[in-house]
């Protein structure tokens, strides 16, 4: 089933691309943040892209909408503890990676880049991993293209064909103001009707301030609205202790030059050598391996050995609303996932499979030709067997209070629902000024948006 | 496997092996000179009034002026319109120790050797070595530590550093004096690929900036106005001989500088051939300014060179640097006995990089000025503690640190033919 949807998918994705006019060498050479088609009003645009991203109709099913995966009452990400979400034309068929959230990101993502310096010596010194790209994998660095995948997906929203997805647009409530919006023979047109639909959920995505909101309590914190308790800041501490978590590495939390609030990722990929899931069916074909960066999903960076088993570095905004982590959903606890990184190279049995000799099939996940990859010199990464964990349970609870100052909602300037009620012109002033004053703009949204909300 | 920043300190710490002791000059290929000039200011350097460097990254010698040059704007257009200095030597590997030494004359400590990676620190001071070379490790030099600018402001003349993608992305670093924070981890180590918050990206690195180094510099409210992105104000700078400052200096982005390639903020070629569609751009500008027709002198150099031999066995290849020296260059009292070794894993190869010196071999230089005749070939070994001292000549400036050394040579008639 896998090697089929994998074909499926390379060979979909490529006509897809080269029926919107999208090149992949075009779209990997730079962001393009403007428009396919120039917008006519960016606020409109924007609205009738949250109109697509909350619609059900626009899945084979007729019950699966981009929300389904990415709900805004739980930060953009996945409403349910499943390692992965259903989908496909009777809703039944699984997944092969966890759903992100998408709040904070998307306006901050790099295009997928691997910086390497001309020369030799100081490429190997500055050594640096790929950063950027959307999805655990970056093959995608617009959102449009992006969007694209899932409405196509035999696991997810499972359209057949373009002209499909062109119907259901052309009997969608807001189909006028689609055509309003686009010109009136737009829906007549398939290939221009997907791109101009695809551009409107990426404007919806990077402009509406429910995708970045600021309204944690670390936030709070970081104005000097609001003090950690002990237990936080002791977490705060274990968590930037360079020779302890130095999880701040990869999910950076300082503020930035300007006073920008963090967003806690990178960009960058990283092996961790994530214990497989038995709770993804694809994974019930030993043969099979989500290697991320370099496949199967993802197909240009194949031949880069060293690119094998490297996912990208997720935000830990909202990480403690989430019941599913790493790019396989193999925790469902916060706490299990911090244990994993403290204990996953001085306990490694309690992590892998253990054969009858007593070897420990370490990274078992990944085919042992590219174990080597996984990182075990990144603190807190590299404890050698039997070695004290650097963090005991203690301290895990204090990490994981920490953690949870990043959960939305904490300020009175809260949004409403997780979706932007935009009536609060402070709660976006407040937004953009922690996000650094570089929030795309806001929009006045369409009418009702907790009507909107109700009907998912 | 790649490395994280916090790794990477341990890496190159931990992994410095001192081998052997070897000559203190020269090691990898020092030449041999007679000092033509020593510390003199010849009649032309007294008229000059505007000083320009533009330094870039990482090229050897043969690599840039051979016949199959990348650049041939720089090393045949630029270098048939000046000087072309055949012996121009950097002071050390990798980067930011260059910097340093051409604005200050002071030589590295361990952590500026290896460009400062993994954390923006104040020096530890534990004492100073003859010619006030700091002694001590990290990052930023104490207060007390003058630079070039230090001097230029001293003496009431301008100067203003240019840094190429400085503040494209606010808040990775400010677009005026932009360097981390101190006692943090520089995130600029990294350039950023295009987002549609910034969609130029930002390949700004601070261990390009030599000014950050400096708490004299960074310390100081003017460092704001002097230390700014070169896209948004250097155009429009050196529109007038009133905005042209009397030293201005240059360092373009990881791309257009010839670091990277590809570059990360468009996806196309860096390299040599960036280096030369930036200098197309860029050199007409300056010597078509005021400033430079009324008296204006421009430095186009590179910090360093490549690499000088790869060898391969067994499972491992050994990438070394000659670390050639010219004009008597010392070492400092900071990073040991040479050659030194750093070994890295990367997958399942391993590599050794050597340094087998301390110097930083042969880039050569083009230097530029109505003061020089067209085509003007230079032998004389010269290195960035050389060009500081010349510029100091020019602007009647004591000589900081190893700019004072004995019998260094600076710019004479034999840069300056056109007197």
């Amino acid at each position: 089933m896998i090697d089929r949807l994998v074909r499926w998918a390379a060979v979909a994705g490529t006509l897809l691309l080269v029926a919107l006019g999208l090149s992949s060498i075009a779209h990997r050479a730079r962001a393009e943040p403007a428009a396919a088609t120039p917008p006519r009003d960016d606020r409109a645009v924007a609205a009738l892209g949250r109109r697509l991203f909350f619609d059900p109709s626009l899945s084979a099913s007729g019950r699966e909408s981009c929300a389904s995966c990415h709900s805004p009452a739980y930060a953009y990400g996945p409403p349910n503890g499943r390692a992965v979400q259903l989908g496909g034309p009777d809703g039944r068929r699984a997944g092969t990676r966890a759903a992100p959230t998408l709040r904070y990101t998307l306006d901050r993502t790099p295009i997928w880049f691997h910086e390497q310096a001309v020369s030799l010596a100081e490429r190997l010194t500055e050594n640096e991993p790929p950063a950027g790209g959307f999805t655990w994998d970056g093959r995608f660095d617009r959102l449009r293209d992006q969007a694209a995948f899932p409405l196509f997906n035999p696991d997810e929203m499972a359209n057949a064909s373009l002209q499909a997805v062109v119907a259901k647009l052309r009997a969608a409530p807001y189909a006028a103001d689609f055509r309003a919006l686009f010109g009136d023979a737009v829906l007549d047109e398939p290939t221009a009707a997907l791109a101009r639909a695809l551009y409107a959920i990426e404007r919806f995505e990077l402009t509406d301030s429910s995708f970045h909101p600021y309204t944690s309590k670390y936030d709070a914190y970081l104005d000097g609205a609001a003090s950690l308790t002990t237990q936080e800041l002791r977490g705060k501490q274990l968590f930037d202790d360079p020779r302890g978590g130095a999880c701040m590495i990869c999910h950076l939390d300082g503020r930035g030059a300007n006073g920008a609030h963090p967003i806690f990722t990178d960009f960058q990929f990283e092996a961790l050598g994530v214990p497989r899931n038995p709770e993804i069916p694809a994974n019930r074909n030993a043969h099979y391996f989500d290697l991320g960066l370099c496949g199967p999903l993802r197909t240009d960076q194949a031949a880069v050995a060293t690119f094998c088993g490297l996912f990208k570095t997720p935000t830990l905004r909202n990480v403690a609303t989430r019941h599913a982590f790493f790019h396989n959903g193999r925790f469902h606890t916060l706490r299990d996932a911090l244990r994993f990184y403290v204990q996953r190279d001085n306990d490694p049995q309690k992590w892998y499979p253990v054969a009858r000799d007593g070897s420990v099939a370490r990274f078992d996940d990944l085919p042992a030709r590219y174990r080597a990859n996984v990182d075990t010199t990144d603190r807190p990464l590299g404890a050698k067997r039997g070695e004290r964990p650097i963090w005991n349970e203690h301290d895990i609870s204090d990490v994981i209070a920490y953690l949870a100052t990043l959960t939305d909602g904490y300020s009175r300037e809260a949004h409403d629902g997780g979706v932007s009620p935009l009536t609060n012109r402070r709660a976006d002033a407040v937004a953009d000024r922690r996000a650094g004053g570089k929030i795309l703009h806001a929009f006045t949204p369409i009418a009702s948006p907790r009507a909107t909300v109700d009907r998912l | 496997m790649f490395v994280h920043r916090v790794e990477r300190l341990r890496v190159i710490v931990g992994a410095l092996l001192c081998a052997s002791m070897i000559s203190a000059c020269g090691g990898g290929g020092s030449v041999s000179s007679t000092p033509q000039n020593t510390k003199t200011t010849s009649g032309a350097t007294g008229t000059i009034g505007h000083v320009f460097v533009i330094m870039l990254e990482n090229k050897s010698y043969s690599e840039t002026f051979g016949a199959n040059s990348a650049a041939p704007y720089l090393a045949q257009t630029l270098a048939s319109q000046g000087a072309l200095l055949q012996n121009y030597y950097g002071t050390g590997h990798v980067s930011l120790d260059n910097y340093i030494s051409f604005v200050s004359g002071q030589s590295p400590t361990v952590q500026t050797d290896n460009d400062c990676t993994t954390g923006f620190d104040t020096i530890a001071q534990t004492g100073t070595a003859p010619m006030n070379q700091i002694q001590g490790t990290g990052c930023i030099y104490p207060a007390g530590v003058l630079t070039l600018a230090d001097q230029m402001t001293a003496a009431n003349l301008t100067w203003k550093g240019y840094m190429g993608d400085m503040g494209n992305d606010p808040a990775r670093e400010s677009a005026t004096c932009g360097h981390p924070a101190v006692g943090t981890i520089d995130a600029t180590q990294t350039a950023e690929a295009p987002t549609a918050a910034i969609p130029g990206g930002d390949a700004y690195a601070t261990r390009h900036d030599p000014f950050m180094y400096f708490h004299s510099i960074i310390d100081s409210a003017s460092c704001k106005t002097n230390v700014v992105n070169l896209a948004q104000h250097l155009g429009s700078d050196l529109a007038s001989l009133a905005t042209t400052a009397n030293l201005t200096f240059i360092t373009p982005n990881l791309c257009d500088d010839g670091h990277d390639s590809p570059c990360a903020i468009d996806g196309q070629p860096g390299g040599l051939s960036r280096i030369n569609t930036f200098l197309q751009t860029w050199v007409p500008a300056i010597t078509n300014s005021p400033a430079y027709k009324k008296d204006g002198l421009l430095i186009i150099t590179f910090d360093e060179s490549d690499y000088s031999t790869v060898a391969a066995s067994g499972g491992s290849e050994t990438i070394a640097w000659s670390g050639a020296t010219c004009c008597g260059e010392q070492e400092g009292p900071n990073l040991g006995a040479f050659p030194q070794t750093q070994t890295i894993s990367a997958g399942t190869a391993t590599y050794s990089l050597v340094k087998q010196s301390f110097g930083g071999d042969l880039v050569g230089a083009v230097v530029l000025s109505k003061f020089i005749k067209p085509g003007t070939v230079s032998t004389t070994p010269y290195n960035h503690y050389s060009a500081l001292a010349s510029i100091e000549n020019i602007f009647g400036l004591s000589h900081l640190g190893y700019a004072a050394a004995p019998g260094l040579v600076t710019f004479g008639s034999d840069v300056f033919t056109n007197e």
